[in-house]
């Protein structure tokens, strides 16, 4: 398995997460070019969250291993993780009296000193960021009086003023309207082509899933319940399995029922081929 | 840093700092003997125009309480800006969690047993067994704190822990012989009389080495502010950070302890208004204007407790709690008010 980890940047290797002892899904395996988007899809509960925060490093492994380039991650002092991967969870930075710029500035910890003061070139860093997230008018403001959504790319641009390789993010277009939604993603598509970004994340949203993913992660129970390309996953009923959506329920609704065909289906809804989305 | 922050920074500072001498030389000046300020200069450069009786008042009582007073008021506002950023919480504090009575109580089972025995007690002593009382009872909150989550639970059991340890340290000064209690008695309701250099000399060294270990820990206590999470993410060392700021914070408590017994209300009150005051709770500013903060807050309340019914004193507390108290309604009410907004 020694030469997956030359073609992959990003890969676990019988990874085993959960809290405590008793580990809530095992064997997970992925495998990732540089610059690539993996979505983490499943229903609620099933630990997304979970491989999310292991994968990050935030919970303790209860087996297996993660890899970055070669490098085994639990090798990875603190800093040097820092500089590599950063993250976007549900639960927001605790900001007390600090402007949006600050939040978006506390990304710059692993690079500055001692006592933490920004340099000139750090102030450049975090302004051309704000410019990206389009954030630049709200950067004065109070972190704690901004929208959600306001919030969530805030926390975006705090993510990549850290200059991150790889980027974990926790259901990060949850709190976003429609347009949000689209530049989120666009943001991070533009950036995994511009710098070879890699990106990690659980969406809720099958559709968008469908449309930014190079590959899609199912959970679901004790094992992965899938790993493949969009092509792969939204592939007749499966996605009716992923979520448990039985051929009971919403049998005689014809709406529903055509929902759930046009989102668990591959190039038939209203997007056209994979190819002609991610050109958006 | 932009250019208000820089004012803002600055200003604060300044406000700080003059504050900080001209209650230092109104504590100097005022007493049961007012010694004028021209005086003051005389007996400090040596010439021996005063009376003797004024230059002993000076040299032997006042001045090493106010300075005293300075060191330990601004440990006390430091340890609880430490316990406030540890719990984040803005209520926590040494005397709130119990920490100072724990530490109050291993001071006093000690006390006894050497008095007992005829052994002098050193300064060290007693900071060591604060030391060793502080980090008990933070032992129990954190043992707590894993169990409840709540902050207001926390703050709860650390009130009763407070209260267990005063009753075990009531019952102990009952027990004690006639002479210790008079000792014994007032130390343990607060107080900073009888301070004598070598005092200050022990407790500036102590407590100049931690505040000096907690600033070193400024940026790794900014990045714990946003949440575990991103600290963790930043690259901080969590399990080090956290046993830091528990050991120093102890250290700080144990200290003010073992030389003044529990003081309340300051390490809530005094950081709270120095937050308000600078705009910002960055670490790196915060540490040196607590301890100012601080610093003037016990000197004010110092110098009202000695003055107000003179010549009886007032225990420190009564003075810091009728200041203190309403800084932490103030605090519970907005942070109600905040969450319904």
């Amino acid at each position: 398995m020694g030469t997956d980890r030359e073609v992959y940047y990003f890969a676990t290797k019988k990874m085993c997460v959960g809290y405590g002892e008793k580990p809530l899904i095992k064997d997970v395996e992925i495998a990732l070019e540089k610059g690539k988007i993996v979505s983490l899809i499943g229903p609620n509960g099933a630990g997304k969250s979970t491989v999310l925060k292991s994968i990050a490093g935030q919970l303790k492994l209860l087996g297996g291993a993660v890899y970055l380039g070669k490098t085994d991650m639990a090798d990875m002092k603190g800093n040097t993780l820092a500089k590599k991967m950063s993250v976007v969870f549900t639960q927001k930075v605790r900001a007390e009296l600090k402007t949006c710029r600050d939040v978006v500035a506390t990304g710059r910890y692993p690079y500055t000193g001692w006592f933490g003061v920004l340099s000139k070139e750090d102030g450049r860093i975090v302004d051309e960021v704000m410019e990206l997230a389009h954030i630049t008018d709200i950067g004065g403001q109070d972190f704690q009086k901004i929208s959600d959504g306001q919030k969530q790319r805030v926390m975006l641009a705090r993510a990549l003023c850290q200059e991150p390789e790889i980027i974990v993010l926790d259901e990060p277009t949850s709190y976003l309207d429609i347009r949000y939604k689209l530049e989120f993603l666009s943001i991070l598509d533009e950036m995994r082509k511009k710098k070879g970004l890699t990106v990690i994340m659980s969406l809720h949203e099958l559709e968008l899933a469908k449309l930014i993913s190079d590959k899609i992660l199912c959970l679901k129970g004790e094992y992965i319940e899938r790993y493949g390309t969009p092509e792969e996953i939204f592939e007749a009923d499966f996605i009716r399995k992923l979520y448990g959506i039985e051929d009971g329920i919403f049998a005689e609704d014809e709406r529903f029922q055509a929902y759930i065909r046009q989102v668990g289906s591959y190039g038939e809804g209203n997007y056209g081929s994979g190819d002609d989305v991610r050109r958006w | 840093m932009n250019r208000d922050r820089k004012y803002r920074y600055l200003t604060a500072f300044c406000l700080l700092g003059t504050g900080l001498i001209f209650v230092f030389l109104l504590n100097i000046c005022i007493g049961t003997v007012r010694i004028a300020l021209p005086d003051i200069v005389q007996i400090m450069t040596g010439q021996e125009s005063a009376e003797e009786t004024v230059t002993r008042i000076l040299w032997d009582i006042r001045f090493p309480r106010a300075a005293a007073v300075l060191i330990l008021g601004g440990a006390l506002a430091l340890a609880g800006y430490l316990l406030q950023t540890f719990f984040r919480n803005p209520i926590a504090g040494p005397f709130v969690l119990g920490i100072s009575s724990g530490a109050k109580m291993a001071v006093a089972l000690v006390m006894i047993f050497l008095m007992k025995r005829m052994v002098r007690v050193t300064s060290a002593d007693m900071i060591a067994a604060a030391f060793a009382g502080a980090l008990l009872s933070m032992g129990f909150v954190l043992l707590l704190s894993r169990r409840v989550g709540s902050m207001s639970i926390l703050v709860v059991s650390g009130v009763m822990i407070g209260y267990i340890c005063s009753a075990v340290t009531d019952l102990v000064v009952t027990f004690a012989d006639d002479a210790d209690i008079v000792n014994l008695h007032n130390w343990s309701k607060g107080s900073f009389s009888g301070m004598t250099w070598e005092n200050v000399k022990v407790m500036a060294a102590v407590v100049t080495v931690t505040v000096f270990l907690v600033f070193l820990l400024s940026k790794p206590l900014g990045a714990y502010q946003l949440g575990d999470a991103y600290a963790a993410n930043a690259g901080v060392n969590l399990k080090w950070l956290r046993a830091g700021i528990v050991i120093f914070s102890s250290m700080l408590s144990a200290c003010i302890v073992a030389f003044a017994g529990p003081v309340s209300f300051v390490g809530i009150a005094a950081p709270h208004l120095v937050k308000k005051l600078l705009g910002t709770v960055e670490p790196i500013f915060m540490i040196p204007a607590c301890f100012l903060g601080g610093s003037v807050f016990c000197l004010f309340c110092d110098l009202l407790a000695r003055t107000i019914l003179a010549p009886t004193e007032l225990s420190i507390s009564t003075v810091t709690a009728i200041f203190g108290a309403p800084v932490v309604l103030w605090i519970m009410g907005r942070k109600h008010a905040d969450k319904q907004d």
